[in-house]
């Protein structure tokens, strides 16, 4: 009796509500929201995806705020900032500028109409024109307008320990085959070739992201999207050579979190580790005499096919929930700047999408040419459509082989299932 | 004496005042919250923009994703797991306190412990605990299985519900306790007399006597384990792979996420009906078998 | 009986059993942390061992880092204020409640309403209410201690009208007898005898808001208005491998937590079984 009544009561209101919502759905209201500090300066929120580089941002931020008088701009850095920057986004409450990288979170926000439009803005000259052009391939329906500007821009690849390379005179591998070869060498002399952090299940994707690209076959991302090509047909080497490298990682390598390895990489405990640039600040860190430098991962055997993956680490958008765009153009317009971007470049190990600044550090010595040259590759999984849990389905890949499942057969039921799940978002 | 043969007594016009506003805002932010979820688990709406009616769409996609159905699996083991696991053994530990031991009160007070501690931090602290302690251990004592850390395994499901069990063994043993503590020593005494002896005098007598207890311990732990969120968000952020998310963390990880506001809106809504459902069955069930043992 | 008190034969090995299971499982973890949290990062070697010295600079850092005072501030208020409006009002409906839905059907559908909204777990509401607080201007320290009242409604109702129902009726009639209006009945007579099942909402709903994590983190974006639970998450990433400061910074949020329980441990079992059993 209760629940009948229940039941009915609810129906009814279901009903009531949809009849409400039904009038306020389809307008992408917009608040603009305007902070005032209480001497009446202009307060503008500087949201930061990139926990790495807090310290240079507010640095640069420290510096713009005691350069004039107007406005004052205020660091956030939240953990998880790519599900805090979506959450703010359905509660349309984003902040005035936004810091971060070209990947799915931007083209999530920028599908979304997020951000404003910069491309008249005088900054734009002192930017490099093929960073702009990432960008625009990330913006909907290929749009080529500045919805950000792209600052730093990172390296991916293989992140190496020079000095356990030379005590073993180990060159620079150049072939996938060079690559197992040194591994063999390595872990004859008793040393752990990789250290792989797959507890955070982010840095699985690295190396993905490194030979994918380079044994994919051309115009992979929009064959995909029309459904000519699958996962299935074309990137079983790709998790063939991903196995291989496991083989030679420590023993724990599901087990051991993004921090733990950064800080064993850093003591020595193991030759290698793939992952971009920013890692090498965590691993400074933990200890600044290391001697680390990076080379583009050897994807496949043909020396001159292999890149190394760049994209764009840090870009900044003005929001349209900004309170004063021109005041947040203006803090742009200072951040670009030559010698602000060169000190973004040196304390990160970044390079700069700025034109004129030079990374010249030895920690990234070894991709700097092809950067400069623009050999480069950018990030796979920017292309792949937002929600498609890639490391999610690398990481299960990785759990069923120490499962004791089959090669073959894993890698074909990962692949299988990597297709279903792009397809079923691309649907949508 | 009249008032028996009065209709209804009238409502005095204060009681309104006290309870009309209440309800009101419960309603306002409660209910119209849930209601909207309901409503938008029809509809593709991405949290934002523009938004069409999908009619089942969602709730299709439900039962054909795979994503989904190894989440539902996960969530409902590890809820049986602890249920049974938590009820198991902190009625053990509560007819342990229940003997006459020295210092009773200090250990009652110790095992009470962690239900005063917020399960993120015990979550990290453990996280560091299967992370680096128990794996150091492993490795000097030369056993492979415990050399790795659990978290990153296919195991890792059991670190999560060890730590669970450890905090929610607090509360439950401390209702068995009291539930204990109203059995009459006599009536051990007469089936004594009877020859009843350990666990035959356990489940004839001591069970069906604490049976009320065992209702509402059963009913509140399967709830909160089928909504397990804290835990998890701190120690393995639903891996490896998707091994322990949990249909809670896949609601927050996705719901905000690309274009899924409205699809997990329609997994909150299958959440909401198992819970009801289960909670219902439970009670149900416990009832009849506690007025049969009566 | 109470001569005999003396001759009590102790049952020592579940006495032993009972205190080794203890050490190892309670006591152990709470171990580890204290040790790490006033370990020196060259300490720990070792990490069961304890401090070759203790670092108390630990607690200093984290104390700084993650801006204590101000999320120690935020979280204070939002228990305190909880607490006390929870108490004045829930227990105020619940009596409404149940002194009238025997003959009222609006009251009944009241009770039916509060209780039968216990089954809905935040997650489910959780998507659209985030969006909703926000529209409110809600998603400050303010707004979620006013969601903490209404969301406690189901639970304390439950709980409370158990107990009035065992308060006798006459004590209203006679308070009405002398004039006093319901609510005057309520806060002067009837509110006073409700002090235990008070005391077990108290202490329910002081767990529930500090040890809170999933509302805070939905709710509150703005670094300001974070709470400790909340802060420990968001700067998960930024203590990377620190774990003394990690671990000292753990311990600041369970001192306080910590502190209650010693000297009001009896009296907080009683009352949390109490209320779950009466419930």
């Amino acid at each position: 009796m209760k629940l009948k009544k229940a039941t009915a009561l609810m129906t009814a209101a279901v009903m009531g509500m949809s009849l409400l919502a039904g009038c306020s759905g389809g307008s992408a209201e917009t608040e603009k929201k305007e902070a005032k500090t209480k001497d009446g300066k202009v307060e503008l929120e500087f949201l930061s995806t990139k926990p790495e580089s807090k310290d240079t941002l507010q640095k640069l931020v420290d510096a713009y705020n005691g350069s004039q008088e107007d406005v004052v701009i205020k660091l956030t850095q939240p953990a998880d900032a790519g599900t805090v920057l979506k959450t703010r986004m359905t509660k349309n409450d984003l902040p005035d500028i936004v810091a971060m990288g070209g990947d799915f979170n931007y083209v999530e926000l920028q599908s979304a109409g997020a951000f404003i439009d910069l491309s008249e803005e005088d900054f734009l000259e002192n930017i490099n024109e093929s960073y702009m052009k990432m960008l625009f391939q990330l913006n909907k329906d290929y749009e080529e307008k500045s919805y950000g500007v792209p600052y730093a821009t990172n390296s991916s690849g293989v992140i190496y320990n020079k000095d356990i390379f030379e005590e073993n005179s180990i060159e620079i591998p150049e072939t996938f085959s060079d690559l197992m070869d040194a591994c063999e060498k390595l872990q004859a002399a008793g040393v752990t070739p990789f250290e792989l952090t797959f507890k955070d299940a982010w840095t699985i994707l690295p190396t993905w992201n490194s030979i994918a690209p380079v044994l994919q076959p051309e115009n992979f991302y929009t064959d995909k999207k029309e459904g000519k090509v699958t996962f299935a047909d074309t990137h079983s080497e790709v998790l063939e050579k991903y196995l291989q490298i496991v083989n030679y990682a420590q023993q724990d390598y599901m087990g051991t979190s993004y921090d733990d390895g950064n800080k064993k990489f850093a003591a020595g405990e193991a030759a290698m580790m793939v992952n971009g640039s920013w890692a090498i600040t965590e691993i400074k860190k933990a200890n600044p005499d290391i001697n680390v430098d990076q080379f583009k991962f050897p994807s496949s055997d043909d020396a001159a096919k292999n890149k190394v993956t760049s994209g764009v680490d840090v870009l900044f958008g003005i929001t349209n929930s900004c309170g004063d765009a021109d005041a947040a153009k203006d803090f742009i317009r200072f951040m670009v700047k030559k010698e602000n971007a060169q000190t973004y470049a040196d304390e990160q190990f970044a390079f700069s999408a700025v034109n004129g600044v030079e990374q010249n550090d030895a920690t990234v010595a070894g991709v700097k040419e092809d950067i400069e040259a623009g050999e480069v590759v950018d990030f796979p999984d920017h292309y792949y459509p937002a929600g498609l849990d890639l490391s999610a389905v690398l990481s299960n890949f990785f759990l069923e082989k120490n499962n004791g499942k089959e090669d073959a057969q894993n890698i074909t039921d990962t692949l299988k299932q990597l297709d279903t799940e792009y397809d079923a978002l691309n649907v949508q | 004496m009249n008032k028996k043969k009065a209709r209804k007594p009238a409502v005095n016009i204060t009681f309104y005042v006290m309870v009309i506003p209440f309800i009101v805002l419960f309603f306002i932010f409660h209910t119209i919250p849930f209601l909207q979820g309901i409503f938008y688990s029809f509809t593709d709406w991405k949290g934002y923009g523009i938004w069409n009616t999908v009619g089942l769409r969602n709730y299709i996609q439900l039962f054909k994703d795979p994503a989904m159905g190894q989440t539902y699996w996960f969530t409902m083991k590890f809820a049986v797991c602890a249920t049974i696991l938590v009820n198991v053994l902190s009625l053990a530990l509560a007819c342990g306190l229940n003997t006459k031991i020295k210092f009773k009160n200090t250990i009652k007070a110790i095992y009470f412990l962690p239900y005063m501690l917020g399960t993120l931090i015990i979550g990290f602290v453990f996280n560091f605990i299967f992370g680096n302690v128990i794996p150091q251990f492993g490795a000097a004592l030369g056993i492979d299985a415990l050399s790795v850390n659990i978290l990153g395994t296919n195991k890792a499901w059991l670190g999560i519900l060890f730590v669970t069990v450890w905090q929610s063994m607090a509360f439950n043993t401390m209702i068995y306790l009291s539930g204990l503590q109203t059995v009459d020593r006599d009536v051990y005494e007469a089936a004594d007399l009877d020859g009843a002896k350990g666990f035959q005098r356990f489940r004839k007598i001591t069970f069906p006597l604490i049976a009320p207890f065992f209702t509402i311990n059963m009913v509140l732990s399967a709830k909160n384990f089928l909504m397990v969120f804290d835990q998890i968000m701190a120690m393995t952020g639903g891996g490896p792979g998707t091994s322990t998310t949990s249909i809670s963390v896949l609601i927050y990880k996705r719901g905000f996420d690309g274009g899924q506001f409205a699809y997990q809106s329609a997994n909150a809504v299958v959440l909401f009906l198992i819970i009801a459902a289960i909670s219902i069955f439970q009670l149900k069930i416990l009832e009849k078998r506690e007025a049969k043992m009566n | 009986m109470v001569t005999n008190k003396k001759n009590i034969k102790y049952n020592w090995p579940m006495t032993i059993l009972l205190i080794l299971l203890a050490a190892i499982f309670i006591l152990g973890p709470l171990y580890i942390s204290v040790v790490i949290a006033l370990k020196d990062p060259s300490d720990m070697a070792n990490v069961l061992a304890w401090p070759e010295k203790f670092r108390l600079q630990n607690f200093v850092d984290a104390w700084n880092m993650t801006d204590y005072p101000r999320k120690f501030g935020n979280t204070f208020f939002i228990t305190v204020i909880n607490l006390v409006c929870t108490i004045l009002t829930n227990s105020m409906v619940a009596y409404a409640i149940t002194r009238n839905k025997d003959h009222s059907r609006l009251f009944r559908m009241a009770y039916y309403y509060f209780v039968s909204a216990m089954f809905i777990p935040f997650n489910v509401i959780m998507l659209p209410l985030v969006k909703q607080a926000s529209a409110f201007h809600m998603d400050n320290i303010y707004g979620i201690t006013f969601l903490y009242i209404i969301f406690g409604l189901p639970m304390n109702t439950f709980l409370y009208t158990g107990f009035v129902k065992s308060l006798p009726k006459a004590l209203d009639e006679a308070a009405y007898i002398d004039g006093c209006t319901p609510f005057q009945t309520f806060y002067r007579i009837i509110f006073p005898l409700m002090k235990p099942m008070s005391a077990t909402v108290a202490i329910l709903s002081f767990m529930w808001t500090w040890n809170d994590f999933s509302m805070p983190l939905v709710l509150l974006s703005e670094e300001k208005n974070q709470t400790l639970q909340l802060a420990q998450y968001v700067f998960k990433g930024q203590f990377n491998t620190q774990y003394n400061l990690a671990f000292a910074s753990y311990l600041l949020v369970l001192a306080p937590i910590l502190l209650v329980y010693i000297f009001c441990q009896k009296w907080i079992i009683s009352g949390v079984t109490s209320g779950a059993v009466k419930a």
